[in-house]
């Protein structure tokens, strides 16, 4: 082994580094989620200088262990400290001034942002200071041999590069605790090497290094220290010369509980009740099995070689060909799906109904035969629920409590007497153990053997071998969505699983991390796929539009309507930028409309003729002041009451409605001549006012694209998870962002106030709708962290323009309304389309 | 965790009824219904006067159609703005067709239902299938809907028919009809949803489509049903609003649009989809209705009511907050918690 050398180097320095103080040091730590302990009472401690790994099973708690040193989580009991100082209430933000960066499992990355916004919303600002940021940025890349264009968006960026540009922000920082989460997982041989070398370089320049992982061979090439997590306990902990391969399996297995699965298939060849043959979809290519009555069939592989989309394609949820065999009759893709019962890996999102009770998440699937005449038996519902979860022995504390006041083993519990429920012609069993605790994952076992024994064949996906060991008479493992080796009998060894996914890993021709064709060139195509693509053709429609009513009513263009447009379209566009900002966020203000009129209303009391100027200036600053009032209380209600956006901003809208109506039943206070001639001032045919609009878009584009605020509000909406976990201060920024939605909004209800020209307190609510609509005419999503402030100009400029040309046109109220119903529906739909078409 | 509270000796279940909790959405609306009952009888006997009453309950019936309708949109995690498009097309379909002529009255509520099916189809399809935003699908098609209603009403308010006007607005047994209507249509949508395998479903898919969905059920289709069920009973709201008003306008829907979010709000249903809770919904109709009564009949700015209203509203979406913290963040976390192997 070429390694031995310079290991061996490395542990002389260890030697010395265990005499040094620990950089950090966790005592007692338990972390409790409701009702299940992820730790309890781990105490580690890591010091500078060494590659510190935590090593344990799926489920056994390293990733929770590492999410309370990066602040993600707190402690349930337990002490943090950092450098021999405690730090209580530790979060994102704290942890990383400690100097903890940390490369996340799931990269924290953000699909809506390009990788060089990714990095720089990531990383503090005096990592570029001192030179070009893309420079910079392109030498950060360089270092994980990440070669990709800066300016891509990173949800074109295949999985394994995501990882390398996660280790590249984690190590920008140079900092001094370097958390790396399982950093190999999607990591070629090459890319694995050179992660390494950078590991050895910065641990010799001081890092302490916290390594994550459940590979044992990745553990002796890199690590000076180990600590072995299982179901949440501290299993042991050593230096890694001193300890050998079988002591750190015995930590983390515990074979002592392998007696307790139950007995396998005694038929050594039974007859075929279930086969698959020629299965090939999306990332799977001819897979072919075959299970005998009483068998279990394990999938296993590296984590992404095809073994889910195996297991979704077998329950009818992926597209697939090739046949499918149960009990000698081959079956369609319908019968397929129909005979599956399919118990998910993800359980919280695809497993169990949070918001349902017990009893309803066991039966969901199979009311039918609970029903008659499409009638629910309630009795017979109960009685089968019953029957079913007295053979699985679920615990709760009642059939009509919540699912979520279950145990997580319970709850798998559930999902399994569902799958039973529906009396498949087969299970599929995807991860079954995931976040389930011991005892009951024996119980599991159980359960799944017995169903194999009544007859009902079951296929298990799992990424813990010696679950698979334990369980399967059969094991297929999958390499790039190609069976690379078939297990059976003695065959069936954790050993010899791992060593088939391993060894076929390496085998691998092209390497995943480095395709060749995310490299754009040429503007043209960066530019359609930019969130500015829509400014292009929705200049072309307010154009051509424009000629064609020209073309049919000469004063169209005239000097009076042109400004008249511009005028009206300077309101609704300062009011859907607004907009634009709520729905960046991925939320929404629909107390807009109500909000401009309402402040209008409080103008007419002040902004009158005859009034000192000094009245008129606390009537503008009475604008200001309260739109700034009702933006933090929207923003304070969505953020930390937990209302939704809708909920939030209707009930605003509904408030200042009445508001409205309080200060003035009717239209009154009429508004300053000298002050409306003022704000409505032309240059020829164009308002000033719509060059201020225009100069304001341009520069909250340039704020979107170019600064920490433009990329943090595009975080928080694209992936409020992953912003957290960057640091940025999502409460904050999203109470921010409502407050400048309602400052948006005041500046077009002085443009409101100009055109009105008097307080009317039913002035102003059909903004709301009409903003949302520009809004999505320009082109923002309403999914969030995507949006364009100069698109949704033009799309107001395109709304006023479309009601302005029906009167022009001579055409009734009806097309008014039929074109603004048309225009918006055909925007949502070819934006869409074409979304979907570029991430395909 | 294991507490086996209901537990019978033979290790099963029993259905005990005294055992079953009512939702905190019923017992707050319940309870706040009452309480302004009560307040009314002492402060402003006229607004629970039988007089009052009759006079106030048709509204209160309307608003709690459209807000059964609201709710299975809102119970499948969508928002349909197209309620005031849907709800105006229906008063002028059956206000302007007919003539005034009873005889053409049925036909042109099968016309006025025809209408309502094709909106809630492209609702359902744009949103269900098409996957667009629910809320600005609902904006498109609420625009083309008042579109046909000014090319059926030219924006000219025409009084109904006789017929027509007899019933929405007679009385049966002393009841208004238009509440027995409401009534009708309470339970009609309390039994399919709470009692029948559809029902079932359909809170299944909008509490976790994903779930319902990696469980093979139709999510989509569901989706869709949701708006046209929605829309047929904005339609039946619009058919009576044009027997109980007695020259409707053309943008009689418009007004019924927030109170309809405020009363499923108010009833518990969460606007992030699933249990929908229709007999909440109707109470909570009755309270709003109630609520306006009484700040009227004290005297109350007809203007300072909305106030009123989005008080009530705030109150009754904090009060669910809290049930929301308590789910929502353990969900968030456990996911996070577990070593997921998928994304």
């Amino acid at each position: 082994m070429p390694e031995v050398a310079p290991m061996n180097d490395m542990h002389a320095q260890t030697a010395v580094a265990a005499e040094v103080a620990p950089k950090i040091r966790l005592s007692g730590i338990t972390k409790r989620f409701g009702g299940v302990t992820a730790l309890s009472d781990v105490s580690v401690d890591i010091y500078p200088g060494e590659v510190h790994a935590i090593l344990g099973e799926n489920g056994a708690g390293k990733s929770t262990l590492m999410n309370i040193i990066a602040g993600v989580f707190r402690p349930t009991e337990g002490t943090v400290e950092f450098d021999g100082v405690t730090v209580n209430q530790i979060t994102p933000e704290k942890a990383a001034a400690l100097g903890v960066s940390v490369s996340y499992q799931h990269p924290a990355v953000l699909d809506d942002l390009s990788v060089l916004e990714n990095l720089r919303v990531a990383l503090p600002a005096r990592v570029f200071q001192g030179g070009d940021p893309a420079a910079i940025a392109r030498g950060m890349l360089a270092d994980v041999g990440l070669d990709v264009d800066l300016h891509l968006r990173a949800d074109a960026l295949t999985v394994g590069q995501k990882h390398l540009l996660e280790i590249a922000k984690a190590l920008a920082t140079r900092p001094p605790v370097l958390i790396l989460d399982e950093p190999t997982a999607a990591l070629d041989q090459d890319a694995t090497e050179m992660l390494f070398d950078r590991i050895r370089a910065v641990v010799a320049q001081g890092t302490a290094v916290i390594y994550i992982t459940h590979r044992l061979a990745e553990l002796r090439q890199i690590a000076h220290r180990v600590t072995v997590l299982r179901d949440g306990r501290h299993k042991g902990g050593a230096l890694v010369r001193d300890v050998t391969d079988d002591d750190l399996m015995a930590m983390i297995v515990g074979r002592s509980l392998a007696s307790a699965f139950p007995p396998k298939c005694a038929d050594a060849a039974p007859p075929t009740n279930f086969a698959v043959a020629g299965l090939s979809g999306g990332a799977f290519h001819d897979v072919g099995f075959a299970v005998g009555r009483g068998q279990i069939i394990g999938i296993a592989g590296v984590e992404g070689n095809g073994q889910a989309q195996v297991m979704r394609a077998l329950a009818g949820l992926e597209p697939w060909r090739g046949t499918v065999t149960l009990n000698g009759k081959t079956m369609t893709t319908a019968e397929v799906a129909e005979k599956s019962a399919y118990m998910p890996s993800d359980r919280h999102a695809e497993g169990i109904i949070a918001d349902l009770t017990v009893r309803e998440n066991a039966t969901f699937s199979a009311l039918d035969q609970l029903s008659r005449l499409g009638i629910m038996n309630r009795r017979a519902e109960l009685a089968e629920v019953n029957r079913l979860f007295g053979s699985l022995a679920v615990k709760t504390p009642g059939l009509d409590a919540g699912i979520l006041s279950l145990s997580g083993g319970n709850q798998q519990k559930v999902v399994m007497a569902r799958a039973l429920m529906s009396q498949p012609g087969f299970i599929l069993a995807n991860e079954p153990t995931q976040g389930v605790d011991v005892g009951a994952r024996f119980e599991i076992y159980r359960i799944l053997r017995e169903v194999s024994q009544s007859g009902t064949p079951v296929i298990v996906n799992s990424s813990d071998a010696a679950e698979l060991e334990g369980l399967c008479d059969i094991v297929i493992v999958l390499s790039r969505g190609h069976v690379a080796e078939t297990l059976t009998g003695a065959d069936v060894t954790e050993e010899r699983i791992v060593a088939a996914a391993v060894k076929a890993q390496t085998h691998l021709a092209d390497d995943p991390a480095t395709p060749t064709n995310t490299r754009t060139k040429g503007g043209l195509r960066a530019f359609i796929q930019s969130d500015n693509a829509t400014v292009a053709p929705l200049a072309v429609v307010i154009a051509a539009l424009g000629l064609y009513v020209f073309s049919q009513n000469g004063n169209y263009f005239s000097a009076f309507n042109i400004s008249n447009i511009l005028l009206l379209a300077t309101a609704l566009g300062f009011i859907a930028m607004g907009q634009t900002i709520a729905l960046l966020m991925g939320g929404i203000d629909l107390s807009v409309g109500p909000l401009a009129g309402f402040l209008v209303v409080v103008a007419s009391f002040f902004i009158n003729d005859g009034q000192s100027p000094q009245t008129i200036a606390v009537g503008f600053a009475l604008m200001v002041s309260g739109a700034l009032v009702v933006g933090s209380i929207n923003g304070l209600l969505i953020r930390f009451a937990n209302f939704t956006p809708i909920a939030a901003t209707l009930a605003m809208y509904i408030g200042l409605q009445g508001m409205s109506f309080v200060l003035r039943d009717g239209p009154d206070g009429y508004i300053n001549f000298a002050v409306m001639d003022f704000i409505g001032w032309k240059l020829g045919p164009i308002p000033v006012a719509f060059v201020v609009l225009v100069v304001v878009a341009l520069v909250a584009e340039y704020v979107l694209r170019a600064r920490r605020t433009g990329w943090q509000l595009r975080a928080v909406g694209s992936d409020e998870g992953a912003a957290r976990r960057m640091g940025i201060r999502v409460d904050r920024v999203a109470v921010l962002g409502y407050i400048a939605v309602a400052l948006c909004t005041a500046l077009g209800a002085v443009m409101l106030m100009v055109q009105i020209g008097v307080g009317d307190p039913q002035q102003g609510v059909s903004y709301t709708l009409a903003s949302i609509t520009a809004v999505v005419l320009g082109g923002t999503s309403l999914r969030g962290g995507r949006g364009t402030f100069i698109g949704t100009v033009m799309g107001a400029i395109l709304l006023t323009q479309v009601l302005n040309a029906v009167s022009f046109l001579g055409l009734s109220q009806t097309w008014q309304y039929l074109f603004q119903g048309v225009l918006i529906l055909a925007a949502a739909l070819i934006y869409s389309t074409a979304r979907s078409q570029t991430k395909a | 965790m294991a507490q086996q509270a209901g537990l019978t000796p033979d290790g099963s279940f029993a259905l005990d009824w005294r055992a079953i909790k009512f939702s905190r959405g019923f017992v707050t609306v319940v309870l706040s219904t009452l309480v302004l009952l009560i307040v009314c009888s002492v402060f402003a006997p006229s607004a629970v006067s039988v007089g009052g009453l009759s006079g106030s309950l048709p509204f209160a019936a309307i608003i709690a159609i459209v807000g059964l309708g609201q709710m299975l949109v809102v119970q499948q995690g969508g928002f349909d703005l197209s309620l005031a498009g849907g709800v105006s097309l229906a008063v002028v379909i059956t206000t302007h067709l007919s003539g005034g002529d009873d005889a053409q009255l049925f036909a042109s509520i099968l016309i006025a239902v025809g209408c309502a099916v094709v909106a809630g189809v492209v609702n359902g399809i744009l949103v269900g299938v098409l996957r667009l935003n629910a809320i600005i699908a609902t904006i498109g098609v609420n625009a083309l809907m008042y579109g046909a209603v000014f090319a059926v009403a030219g924006g000219v308010p025409r009084s109904t028919t006789p017929l027509m006007a007899e019933i929405a607005g007679g009385k049966t047994l002393g009841l208004p009809n238009s509440v027995l209507f409401a009534v009708g249509v309470t339970l009609l949508v309390s039994f399919v949803l709470k009692l029948t395998v559809m029902g079932r479903r359909f809170e299944a898919i909008g509490a976790n489509p994903q779930a319902a969905h990696a469980a093979g059920l139709p999510v989509r289709r569901y989706q869709a049903t949701a708006y046209v069920c929605a829309q047929l009973l904005y339609c039946l709201a619009g058919v009576l609003i044009s027997g109980i008003t007695r020259e409707p306008t053309a943008f009689q829907g418009d007004s019924l649009l927030l109170p309809s979010v405020a009363v499923v709000v108010l009833a518990g249903t969460s606007l992030l989809g699933g249990r929908g809770f229709p007999i909440s919904t109707v109470i909570a109709a009755v309270f709003l209705n109630q609520l306006s009564q009484f700040a009227l009949a004290v005297g109350v700015p007809f203007s300072a009511q909305t106030i009123i209203q989005a008080l009530a509203l705030v109150f009754g979406i904090g009060v669910y907050s809290v049930r929301w913290r308590r789910t929502a963040i353990p969900r968030e976390k456990l996911s996070n918690s577990e070593e997921t192997n998928n994304v």
